[in-house]
């Protein structure tokens, strides 16, 4: 129970009025920075790192770190409200968010996000600080044979996506695994698939794609749809959250950070990868599955709920070794830097004091979050009474600006109009756009993983075996795929009329 | 036609107001207006921190009587920064400074500016690249390295300074490396400290907080003599292996530079390698190593340096002949 002192005290030393504005600040920018698409946390970071370093020591790196959570809880806004992800991490929120808010229930999905990240948020908090060394210590067991093993284990999760035309679904799946070849080979260095273009050499951003394919296919449906000229009409109390989901999603709520947390902690995979096996697992044990992806509650609970804790995840390797494991917290590393603290596995012995201030800002942070948020759903959510006729020009103006501001470059315009266009089509033609984005952020993962893991053994496929960890994933990966088909056979089975 | 004639009327103004500056400009003492400092990539990376810091220590040390900007652009493995500043014919007012990208893009044919197509202006800080294994690694010394078959190591990205001193080991030494690449130094540290990779080649920064913790162990250097911060700790030289590589942190302008705003910023950026300031918020914070060097040896290091990339890449077949 030493941690949760600690992180007790950490909490009281966050509350000076320095590091309460800093902390203010930080989740300001970073609800703005998940709101607005194209701009993620780790480009959100970057851009204030100047100007954090100015509040120097804890400050600064409670108002970065304000950013990052900040943006989790920002970026399910726009995901709910108009189907457009504010950044990679909350693209499953799209899914049966979205699907509420068309049905008139914007306030109770937008409700729910705010509790799931809050929830989400104290579980990886209190995680953090009591499991920091020990499950730091576990993610260096993730080596490239482990990582591919995890990758196989999610995409197997991730079937259960698919839609319900298994090949349909596929379709998308490896379309999104193609896109996501586009760019230098991450391995072996020639280009692949970039036709010549320079832009393209690095690959295609996935907010670019993930923006373009919700958002943008979204509006150009509805430039196809006739006006019936009849208003529609909402309840006011469709704009506020409703308590009485918490109850029905605990388990959820729950379940899903738990997971997200320790898949979170493994550098490389980062907090999109964890949504997408939150969102899986929630839908694989519900007992109604149908109900995903047509505007379920539990649906906007889990990815919210995960990628709040994966982003507290995140920062295990960082404080705990120095080891930044993604592009946010390789920022959050810069800004230890020029605070003057040396990052490394000495810091929490050099710098107790700093670090648990930082913890205990989190927790400060994640309050002050859950007001403001709460405080700002009835007005957010009366987005829905503004007519399309005003409201989809502002969109297409501010989702073409956030995708140009990622790199200042047209061509991402154009490949966010393109993967519009390839939305626009999917829909149509009844394709999920679910299993192309999962494709697009998993599909390179694994890909990595398995030459990176050949370039280690010299080609020797047995070293996927030979490590227990990626056996055990192997296996469940097996258990995931068969024991369905076993269950439905032996049911199939006993079905049979007696007298055959 | 009344309001067309206001209109040439008032160019004509402008263009001689233009003029006028000119004049001036060109009798007056440089630099006489903001100067920027361009950096291809995005904020926070390390080409940001290198280049703000320079403009924190210049701002202290009062060196210009204008203000230093510091403006990222950033994309295409830094092709969009670096064009640009190549595209400044002969203004003094632009800087950028030097990454491996620099070389390793156009060398890609990812941009048609190399670094012929800049001036050099001075390096400020130098990085050696430090060898280290884990601490549970059964290689204690670099004696124990010789014996062995094969190792693995890591890289960020398919070229890079460890790939290029992986293979000068190799050619040295005639030990097998293979190198994995991945996608950040925190994965190539987490591959080292767990053990997936034999050994591990990074920067004093990242490498000297995890051997005062315990958990790697140095066994080379590659600097021509060894380090100040790891007096026990031989270099690749000392060995025997002629491999010596290091990472210049150094200044560039557009090509064409006036002698004047040359000889300006060489002895600026001299001022500030020498200020304690310099040492405080830079080497001591990212345990850089001091060193200077002027345009002109600052010149021959960059032909060296692209001539090592050069090799590297047309051997892994990444340069199309």
């Amino acid at each position: 129970m030493e941690p949760l002192i600690l992180l007790g005290e950490g909490i009281v030393r966050a509350t000076t009025p320095e590091l309460l504005l800093a902390t203010l600040i930080g989740v300001l920018v970073g609800l703005v920075v998940g709101v607005l698409p194209g701009i993620g946390p780790a480009a959100g970071t970057a851009i204030m790192l100047p100007v954090a370093v100015g509040f120097g020591g804890a400050a600064a790196i409670a108002g970065l770190a304000g950013i990052y959570y900040g943006a989790m809880f920002g970026g399910a806004v726009t995901s709910i409200l108009l189907g457009i992800p504010g950044d990679a991490p909350s693209v499953m929120t799209v899914i049966d968010g979205h699907a509420m808010a068309k049905r008139g229930e914007a306030g109770r999905a937008l409700g729910m996000s705010v509790y799931a990240s809050f929830i989400g948020g104290v579980i990886g908090i209190v995680l953090l600080a009591l499991l920091s060394v020990p499950v730091a210590q576990a993610a260096l067991a993730f080596g490239p044979t482990e990582m591919t093993a995890l990758m196989c284990f999610a995409l197997s999760l991730v079937t259960v996506l698919g839609g319900r035309n298994i090949i349909k679904g596929f379709t998308a799946l490896f379309l999104g695994m193609w896109v996501g070849m586009i760019g230098l080979d991450p391995i072996a260095g020639p280009t692949r698939y970039t036709f010549g273009f320079v832009a393209l050499f690095e690959g295609i951003e996935f907010t670019v794609i993930a923006v373009g394919l919700y958002g943008l296919s979204e509006i150009f449906v509805s430039l196809g749809q006739e006006t019936t000229g009849k208003l529609e009409r909402y309840s006011f109390r469709s704009l506020l959250p409703n308590l009485r989901d918490l109850v029905e999603c605990k388990a959820v709520l729950v379940w899903s950070s738990l997971v997200s947390f320790f898949v979170g902690v493994v550098p490389g995979v980062g907090s999109t990868a964890s949504t997408m096996l939150a969102y899986a697992t929630a839908k694989k044990y519900s007992k109604n599955p149908d109900e995903f992806g047509r505007g379920s509650i539990k649906g906007v609970a889990a990815p919210e709920a995960a990628n709040n804790s994966a982003s507290y995840a995140a920062m295990i390797p960082l404080f705990a070794l120095g080891i930044p494991g993604s592009g946010t917290t390789a920022v959050l590393l810069g800004g230890l830097l020029m605070v003057g603290l040396q990052p490394g596995p000495l810091l929490f012995a050099t710098n107790p004091d700093f670090v648990w201030t930082v913890f205990g800002s989190f927790w400060i942070g994640n309050m002050m979050l859950v007001v403001l948020t709460t405080l700002l759903i009835p007005v957010l959510a009366g987005i829905v009474f503004i007519s399309t006729a005003f409201l989809y020009p502002i969109v297409i103006g501010l989702v073409l600006l956030g995708v140009y501001s990622i790199h200042y470059a047209m061509s991402d315009v154009t490949i966010a109009l393109i993967a519009g266009a390839i939305g626009f089509v999917m829909l149509k033609l009844d394709y999920s756009p679910v299993p192309l984005v999962l494709g697009l952020v998993l599909g390179p993962l694994l890909e990595r993983g398995v030459r990176r893991t050949l370039i280690v053994s010299e080609g020797n496929l047995s070293i996927f075996w030979e490590s227990p960890i990626a056996l055990g994933f192997f296996l469940l990966t097996l258990g995931v795929i068969l024991i369905p088909i076993a269950m439905k056979r032996v049911a199939a089975f006993r079905a049979l009329p007696p007298s055959l | 036609m009344r309001a067309s004639k206001t209109l040439v009327l008032l160019l004509a103004l402008t263009a001689s107001a233009c003029g006028g500056g000119n004049a001036t400009e060109e009798s007056g003492a440089y630099p006489l207006k903001d100067v920027t400092m361009i950096v291809p990539f995005g904020a926070g990376g390390g080409s940001d921190v290198l280049s703000r810091t320079i403009a924190n220590v210049i701002r202290e040390l009062k060196i210009l009587p204008v203000s230093l900007l510091v403006e990222n652009r950033p994309g295409s493995s830094g092709a969009i920064g670096y064009t640009y500043v190549a595209k400044q014919k002969g203004n003094p007012y632009t800087l950028a400074t030097v990454s491996v990208s620099f070389f390793t893009t156009p060398l890609l044919g990812a941009s048609e500016f190399n670094f012929r197509n800049f001036t050099p202006v001075a390096a400020i800080a130098m990085s050696p690249y430090i060898m280290a294994v884990r601490e549970a690694s059964p290689y204690k010394t670099f004696d124990d390295v010789k014996k062995v078959r094969r190792l693995t190591t890591g890289t960020v990205g398919v070229v890079s300074d460890p790939v290029l001193l992986a293979r000068m080991l190799q050619n040295a030494s005639g030990i097998t490396i293979d190198t994995v690449p991945f996608d950040g130094e925190g994965e190539v540290m987490t591959a080292a400290l767990g053990g997936h990779i034999d050994f591990m080649l990074g920067n004093p920064g990242e490498i000297l907080p995890q051997i005062e913790a315990g958990t790697l162990r140095p066994l080379a250097v590659s600097t021509a003599g060894r380090l100040l911060s790891l007096p026990a700790v031989p270099s690749f030289k000392e060995l025997g292996y002629p491999i010596e590589h290091v990472q210049l942190r150094g200044v560039v302008m557009p090509p064409d530079m006036p002698q004047e705003a040359l000889t300006f910023w060489e002895s600026a950026l001299r001022r500030v390698a020498e200020s304690p300031e310099w040492k405080r918020e830079y080497l001591d914070r990212f345990r850089d190593e001091p060193r200077f060097l002027g345009s002109v040896e600052f010149g021959k290091v960059l032909e060296s340096t692209n001539t090592l990339y050069t090799e590297i890449m047309s051997e892994l077949g990444l340069i199309k002949r």
